[in-house]
């Protein structure tokens, strides 16, 4: 039943518009009703996705908007496999996000606008996964921008919340100044926006310019912080920890990526090429600037952008199920990272320095077997969730003929298994660092739920995940991918997996508790630590704007002050009426507007006089 | 109205905007003049109305609807300019409003 269906798309995409209307306009001040309104929609929402994924049925409805000539400008929903997947994780990992932030949040006295953001935000990434057209997709696309704009800034009276919100903006524009040229060149191309029409002309077409996939890709570099646009993702983190884990870890950054595996038909193999080789090459360089941070979230957010440069990395190898696979199993164990550190951060009143940290496993049990559950998956220790899809990646790499992208692969496996290790070990074992770490306490339950939830039973039942919830999603490959290749013992993507675990896992733990409240690789070589670090990619922008960016702007006011203003207006407007005033002396100009109104009619009567004559 | 063609409406209409024209010209009192100049608005849109009728399409009636309804706008805005230099100025006569000059 069709229509049914399409009632049903109607209220999980309506919802969450209708909760963040009403939190924006009358529950500003009515925090507490603003929070738990927001939740249970969320929650609403997520048992909709469920019934939608078990239900199973495509599902496709459009009403036209505007038509001009032959371009019909539309609204409509196309859910297909991959679309029910991504509701069900968008949602499902939402819904228990939000019922962390009611105790997360519980202090903050702004929390009717931070939920009538999130609320604002369910309604924008939902609006992507189910849009039908480009058109509906740039213009949630833009909505997700700005949400996530406006939580990053929560804390807008901090200086540094407010430029990090700035700077997430700005780099996005930069991609969508891209993506919105890919949409003109495919409606100059097509004459059409729908996936649909785009899907049967780029079968028609025997190949399909480069450009097109070139520029549609420059809105997921900026959206899913791929390199070189990735440097906002990071200063991200100055928002509340709950929108970190929804926002910048779990679903928005995961955005980018279901988009470029719904429009996967329209990619080049020259843009595939790039998108796999920069993917893979970030994924080795965030995983290791991951080792050189000591604020908790900041750590984390260099892990997502390598997670994001591996989904990147096998969109680029043309397998975008694998893709979303990892996007599903990210999403999950990263925003239970995510919520661990927020109850962490929470327990320890407001302290992110890793390195004061310590000595927390007794303190805070539930938070840190969840996050330690999810840090082994994030690791992918076999059986878990991320193993799943990050060995598959892995193995499609080394089939794929691509040395390279495997090499840096493992790279980035090595280093996520390095970081995690330092993680746990700066965090939880060893003692505690500083005052606020040894008063630390467990969070309420309306923290702890979420991560228990999402945690021990996400993380470890991965295989349940890959083998039942995914496929029956249908992304049919996927099952058959795993029996060709995951549980070969001997294949090559899980002895670089085992290896890396090995020696970089129990390596790490070992190597960190060398040194007591300092970081050790920064004892050992402060160089490496320093290059890590990773502050000289601003360094890189701030040297372009300086140099490049605002020497042109200059050399452009220049020329706009000498010819336009200048020789264009000054010397005509100015200039004509100086003589005749000089010549005239002043006759014309005596105040009367009767006189200035005799000489347009007759400076009128002579123009036409003058264009009938000719 | 079988008798009447395009080019009576536009004699009419140039007539009328003529007449307004005069009155802008040589009036000195700043509410005449204004209401100069709404004759010949007016007369402009006999114009367009006649174009429309006769060229058996709604385009130019519809959008003298339009110009009407910016016009009353403007007229109130234009109103309560004369009626504001009145009370700075004293007068509106446009004979005694000469400091555009300086």
């Amino acid at each position: 039943m069709p229509s049914d269906l399409t009632s049903l798309v109607h209220w999980i995409l309506f919802l969450p518009l209708g909760a963040a209307a009403l939190s924006a306009l009358f529950l500003r001040r009515a925090g507490g009703l603003a929070a738990w309104l927001s939740t249970g929609v969320a929650f609403a929402i997520a048992g909709l996705s469920l019934f939608l994924l078990g239900k199973g049925g495509d599902v496709t409805w459009h009403v036209e908007l505007a038509k001009f000539g032959g371009v019909s400008l539309g609204f409509g929903y196309l859910i297909d496999a991959n679309a029910r997947l991504m509701l069900f994780v968008v949602s499902f990992v939402a819904a228990w996000i939000h019922l962390f932030s009611v105790g997360y949040m519980k202090e903050d006295p702004a929390r009717g606008r931070f939920f009538a953001g999130l609320s604002i935000f369910m309604f924008s990434i939902l609006g992507i996964v189910v849009a039908d057209n480009l058109l509906m997709t740039f213009i949630y696309w833009e909505l997700v921008g700005f949400s996530s704009y406006m939580l990053i800034a929560h804390y807008f009276d901090k200086d540094y919340a407010a430029a990090a919100s700035k700077k997430a903006f700005i780099v996005n524009r930069v991609g969508d100044l891209g993506f919105i040229l890919g949409i003109a060149m495919c409606l100059s191309l097509y004459g059409t926006l729908d996936f649909a029409a785009l899907k049967d002309h780029a079968a028609a077409a025997k190949t399909i310019p480069v450009a097109v996939g070139a520029l549609l890709m420059c809105g997921f570099l900026g959206k899913s912080a791929q390199f070189p646009l990735h440097v906002w993702l990071t200063d991200a983190m100055a928002g509340p920890t709950p929108v970190s884990a929804l926002i910048h870890a779990a679903t928005m950054v995961a955005a980018g990526v279901y988009f470029m595996a719904r429009v996967s038909f329209l990619l080049a193999p020259e843009v595939l090429h790039f998108i796999a080789i920069s993917g893979a090459g970030m994924a080795a360089l965030a995983g290791l600037c991951a080792l050189a941070q000591t604020d908790i979230k900041k750590s984390l957010a260099y892990s997502t952008l390598a997670h994001l440069g591996i989904m990147g990395c096998a969109l680029g190898l043309g397998r975008p199920d694998l893709a979303l696979m990892h996007m599903a199993m990210h999403a999950f164990f990263k925003a239970t990272l995510f919520l661990g550190a927020g109850s962490v951060i929470h327990g320890c009143h407001h302290e992110q320095d890793m390195l004061k940290m310590g000595g927390l496993l007794k303190k805070m049990p539930l938070t840190a077997a969840t996050f330690i559950a999810a840090t082994l998956s994030n690791c992918a220790v076999p059986f878990l969730a991320g193993w799943y899809s990050k060995d598959a990646i892995i193995e499609a790499a080394y089939h794929g003929g691509h040395f390279a992208i495997f090499a840096f692969l493992a790279l980035a496996a090595l280093a996520t298994c390095l970081y995690s290790g330092r993680m746990i070990r700066l965090v939880f074992l060893g003692e505690a660092n500083s005052e606020a770490a040894s008063h630390a306490h467990e969070s309420p339950w309306t923290m702890t739920l979420p991560l228990v939830v999402l945690g021990l039973v996400y993380s470890v039942a991965g295989g349940f995940l890959a083998h039942t919830i995914i496929p029956a999603g249908s992304l049919q490959p996927i099952g058959k991918a795993l029996g060709e290749i995951a549980f070969h013992l001997n294949a090559p993507s899980t002895i670089v997996g085992l290896l890396s675990l090995a020696v970089g896992f129990f390596g790490a733990l070992k190597f960190y508790g060398s040194v007591r409240g300092a970081d050790a690789l920064q004892v050992l070589s402060p160089r490496t630590y320093h290059i890590l670090e990773h502050r000289w990619m601003d360094g890189v922008y701030q040297w372009y704007v300086d140099a490049v960016q605002r020497r042109l702007a200059e050399f452009i006011a220049f020329l706009d002050l000498l010819l336009i203003n200048g020789v264009a207006v000054r010397w005509i407007g100015g200039g004509v009426p100086a003589v005749l005033g000089y010549l005239t002396g002043r006759s014309f100009h005596r105040g009367q507007t009767r006189a200035y109104a005799f000489w347009i009619v007759l400076g009128s009567l002579f123009l036409i006089w003058f264009l009938i004559a000719r | 109205m079988e008798n009447t063609s395009l080019a009576h409406h536009l004699i009419l209409a140039g007539l009328l905007f003529v007449l307004g024209l005069t009155g802008v010209l040589v009036r000195r009192n700043l509410l005449v003049v204004y209401m100069c100049l709404e004759l010949m608005l007016a007369a402009a849109t006999l114009a367009l109305v006649a174009f429309s009728r006769f060229n058996r399409t709604m385009d130019g009636a519809i959008l003298v609807f339009f110009v009407i309804t910016v016009a009353a706008a403007e007229v109130a805005v234009g109103l309560a300019l004369i009626v504001a230099l009145f009370r700075k100025r004293g007068t509106v006569q446009s004979d005694a409003l000469t400091t555009l000059r300086d």
